[in-house]
């Protein structure tokens, strides 16, 4: 997964700002490609390429907001360091509530900006890991049989084989049968390791039918 | 007839011949009027022309009466006449006439000087009379009747005062004389007709045998009697005739003369009411000119001066005579002289209408500001003849001028610094973007040294750009700086477009942030301008800046604002276009008044001195509203 080197994104229209950032990231081994637009960098981005994006506030045509609004619509989730020459506490908190890794106001200093950058490409690195962990979980989930579907929900409620049974009006052992194909299939260590996955593929505990 | 020696000899009249002597009396009588005229009119030469002339005819009148007289007077014995003796007759009543002539003639005609006249006249009637009778030739003595010729003589005095006193009387000509003049002519001639007969009654002749001398005597024959009568008549006639022909002559003279006298009293009366009026126009236009609120001069094409009204020599306090000619320049401030020197020797040389201004001296030593304008008059072939002009002080205009102009720049200042303030986050952007990249490059190359093996080819870059954005983050405050200064007002010049670009720097955070995008439409070739360049700026933040405010609602379109240059005839052009809402035209025109605001935060002075910026560099600003949103627009004039 981490094979591929991150990049770090820069969109300022401003030049001069552009290449001091480029110049002090290079510096730290990391690779920066720069944009003065946000078209430019839709352009650039592919969706396989870790990394994340400075992005100044003041853009020409269009707020850097407005363009963080844009990415998450478009499901573009890479994480956003602002950067601007004048910003307002409203400001901030919307950058922030819309998911901004760090809203820094220039001058800004180079550590907080390599620190926002860490962080941010660590967060990238972090969804990235997940989304491929629920792309596996999602994998396995689709190699169930119906009737192992069916019970999943009712072993992560914590029911007993027997209570399954009883729910679903077959008998104890196959029901034990299922049990143990599903943490087969899954690759669950336990019943708390399979409680996590359906918690992270979106699979509720059942609201047992207690006879 | 028998012829007694003791008894007088009886004479006979032959009555054809006395009235033909009475005619020739009346004749003379009249000739005589109408001489003494001729006479008393002329003068000189012409006088004594007429006088001699008429006494000579005259005298041949009563000459020839008398002997006409003396022939109708038939005695029985033949009668000669002693001819030298009747030539002095003639010569007498010639010289009687000539005499009385002469006093007729003169100016005044008293009682006594009549009586002596009329005295002296009768005398020589009488001498002609008796030496006529003398001159006979003939076998008789003469015995005269004293009492007859006592008679005789007072009938001589009596027709020499009559004929004096009508004479003198008739002898101003007017046209009711010519009746009078022939009725006293008759009385006249009857008169000495009376005289005469009677000195001849008075003589008697008694017979004698001593026969006559008959030396130089002539008897008369009726031929020559006759002959006498003609040349009387005639003589008598062309007096007359003359006298006439003169008197028209003289009368016409006259009448012209006394129409040229009309004309010349007509035309005199009406010389002194022109003069009169002119007189009192010329007082009035001295009282206009000297009074009028103005020092006023005249001055020769050679720019000497000729004239000064009163208020010019009271307020310089320059006597007349040191001011005329080139002296009148002492009154000019030293600093003022040589440029209006300049200005009014350009003028005189063009001939050409000047306008200059600068302080005069008053009497008191104190200078105040005069505008000084002068015209040139010129001839009907375009020369230069003459220049006035006037002075006319404004120092208490230029005062309250400068007051306004200084109360002005303070509400432009207060105006650039409110919009600074408006702008104050826009320009915080505009300096913290450099400062950013500096901040940046220099803690870049901080940790370029803190390695082991700095690469000095990226230290030189970065340092070079600190330098860089150093420069840029300065030109940045000095510009804004610039505008919350509040200096004097400049003129330099100046490139519009530069202008353009300055102010596109400073606001484009602002347009950045109101989603305007700004389209600059720049012609290439701009010729420069004169001007205030912080002023300038000011006009062209103020109508960018109204042109965020109008389309900072739009959401149906783009706010687009188009900022236009152009070169427009000998003037700079200049537009801000925005894609807003547009102009009620109503409010087109009173956007500029003072206090006068669409906007809800605005204070209304922003257009209004705008407008009063432009006006001072000579050019127009005016608002339009087009095809979509507003457009204002700019002039400047060339250099």
């Amino acid at each position: 997964m981490n094979d591929v080197a991150p990049i770090v994104f820069v969109v300022d229209d401003d030049p001069s700002v552009r290449r001091a950032i480029e110049r002090l990231v290079e510096s730290v081994g990391l690779q920066v490609e720069l944009f003065a637009s946000p078209q430019e960098f839709l352009q650039a981005w592919r969706r396989d390429v870790p990394g994340c994006l400075v992005l100044d506030i003041r853009l020409p045509g269009k707020s850097g907001l407005d363009f963080q609004r844009e990415l998450a619509e478009a499901n573009i989730p890479i994480p956003i360091i602002f950067i601007t020459a004048h910003g307002d506490i409203p400001m901030t908190v919307r950058a922030m509530k819309s998911g901004a890794v760090e809203f820094l106001t220039k001058p800004f200093r180079d550590q907080d900006l390599l620190d926002a950058i860490q962080l941010a490409l660590e967060r990238d690195s972090a969804r990235r890991k997940q989304d491929s962990e629920m792309a596996t979980l999602r994998e396995l989930y689709k190699s169930l049989t119906p009737r192992e579907r069916e019970i999943l929900p009712l072993v992560v409620s914590g029911l007993l084989n027997k209570q399954i049974a009883a729910n679903l009006g077959t008998s104890e052992a196959t029901v034990k049968v299922h049990r143990s194909q599903l943490m087969r299939k899954m690759g669950a260590n336990s019943l708390a390791d399979l409680v996590r996955m359906a918690e992270k593929l979106g699979i509720r505990a059942a609201k047992p039918n207690v006879p | 007839m028998l012829i007694s020696a003791y008894a007088a000899m009886s004479g006979s009249y032959d009555y054809s011949e006395v009235a033909r002597s009475v005619l020739i009396a009346i004749l003379a009588s009249y000739a005589a009027l109408d001489l003494a005229g001729r006479v008393t009119a002329a003068r000189g030469w012409v006088r004594s022309a007429w006088l001699t002339g008429g006494a000579a005819a005259m005298g041949l009148g009563i000459w020839a009466m008398h002997f006409k007289g003396m022939l109708a007077f038939q005695l029985p014995i033949p009668v000669s006449y002693h001819w030298p003796t009747v030539l002095l007759s003639l010569l007498v009543a010639i010289l009687a006439s000539a005499f009385a002539l002469y006093v007729v003639s003169r100016q005044k005609l008293g009682l006594v000087r009549a009586l002596v006249g009329s005295g002296i006249m009768a005398s020589g009637i009488s001498g002609m009379h008796y030496i006529g009778i003398a001159a006979m030739r003939l076998a008789a003595t003469f015995r005269f009747h004293p009492l007859l010729v006592t008679l005789s003589v007072a009938f001589a005095i009596a027709f020499s005062f009559a004929a004096l006193m009508l004479a003198f009387d008739l002898r101003e000509e007017t046209k009711q004389t010519a009746s009078r003049k022939i009725a006293s002519a008759i009385v006249m001639g009857a008169a000495v007709s009376a005289m005469h007969y009677t000195g001849m009654a008075s003589v008697s002749f008694m017979p004698s045998a001593i026969l006559p001398n008959l030396t130089h005597a002539a008897s008369i024959s009726s031929l020559g009697n006759n002959g006498i009568a003609i040349v009387t008549v005639i003589v008598l006639a062309a007096a007359v005739l003359t006298s006439s022909l003169d008197r028209q002559a003289e009368a016409e003279l006259r009448h012209l003369n006394e129409e040229l006298e009309h004309r010349v009293v007509e035309r005199t009366t009406e010389l002194v009411v022109v003069n009169d009026e002119l007189k009192k126009l010329k007082d009035e236009l001295r009282l206009v000119i000297d009074t009028i609120p103005a020092l006023v001069w005249s001055k020769l094409p050679d720019g000497s001066a000729d004239f000064f009204n009163q208020r010019f020599r009271e307020y310089t306090g320059l006597p007349l005579e040191e001011g005329l000619g080139g002296g009148w320049m002492s009154v000019i401030h030293p600093e003022d002289r040589s440029k209006f020197e300049d200005e009014w020797h350009a003028a005189l040389v063009a001939g050409e209408t000047f306008d200059v201004e600068a302080r005069l001296r008053r009497a008191d030593g104190q200078y105040r500001q005069f505008l000084l304008r002068g015209v040139p008059l010129r001839d009907e072939l375009g020369k230069i003849i003459k220049w006035y002009g006037t002075s006319t002080d404004i120092e208490e205009r230029k005062r309250t001028e400068e007051a306004l102009q200084e109360a002005h720049a303070r509400l432009a200042h207060i105006t650039r610094v409110m919009a600074m303030g408006e702008l104050a986050a826009a320009i915080a952007h505009e300096v913290n973007q450099p400062l950013a990249a500096i901040v940046t490059n220099a803690n870049f190359c901080l940790r370029q040294l803190a390695n082991a093996t700095p690469n000095l080819e990226k230290l030189r870059e970065a340092i070079a750009e600190i330098a860089n954005d150093g420069t840029r983050a300065s030109a940045v405050i000095s510009r804004i700086r610039a505008l919350l200064q509040r200096g004097a007002p400049e003129r330099v010049e100046l490139d519009i477009n530069q202008l353009i670009q300055e102010v596109n720097v400073l606001l484009r955070d602002e347009l950045t942030r109101n989603r305007v995008s700004l389209r600059a439409d720049l012609a290439a070739d701009l010729p420069r301008v004169s001007g205030d360049p912080i002023q300038l700026q000011q006009v062209l933040i103020n109508l960018v800046m109204n042109g965020i405010d109008a389309m900072r609602t739009l959401t149906d379109r783009k706010r687009e604002l188009l900022i236009k240059s152009a070169k427009n005839h000998s003037e700079v052009f200049i537009q801000v276009q925005d894609s807003g809402e547009g102009l009620d035209p109503q409010q087109a025109e009173r956007i500029f008044e003072p206090f006068f605001t669409t906007k809800p935060e605005g204070i209304g002075m922003g257009l209004s001195i705008s407008r009063s910026i432009v006006e001072s560099h000579g050019g127009r600003l005016w608002a339009e509203s087009g095809s979509r949103g507003a457009r204002f627009q700019f002039t400047l004039p060339t250099k």
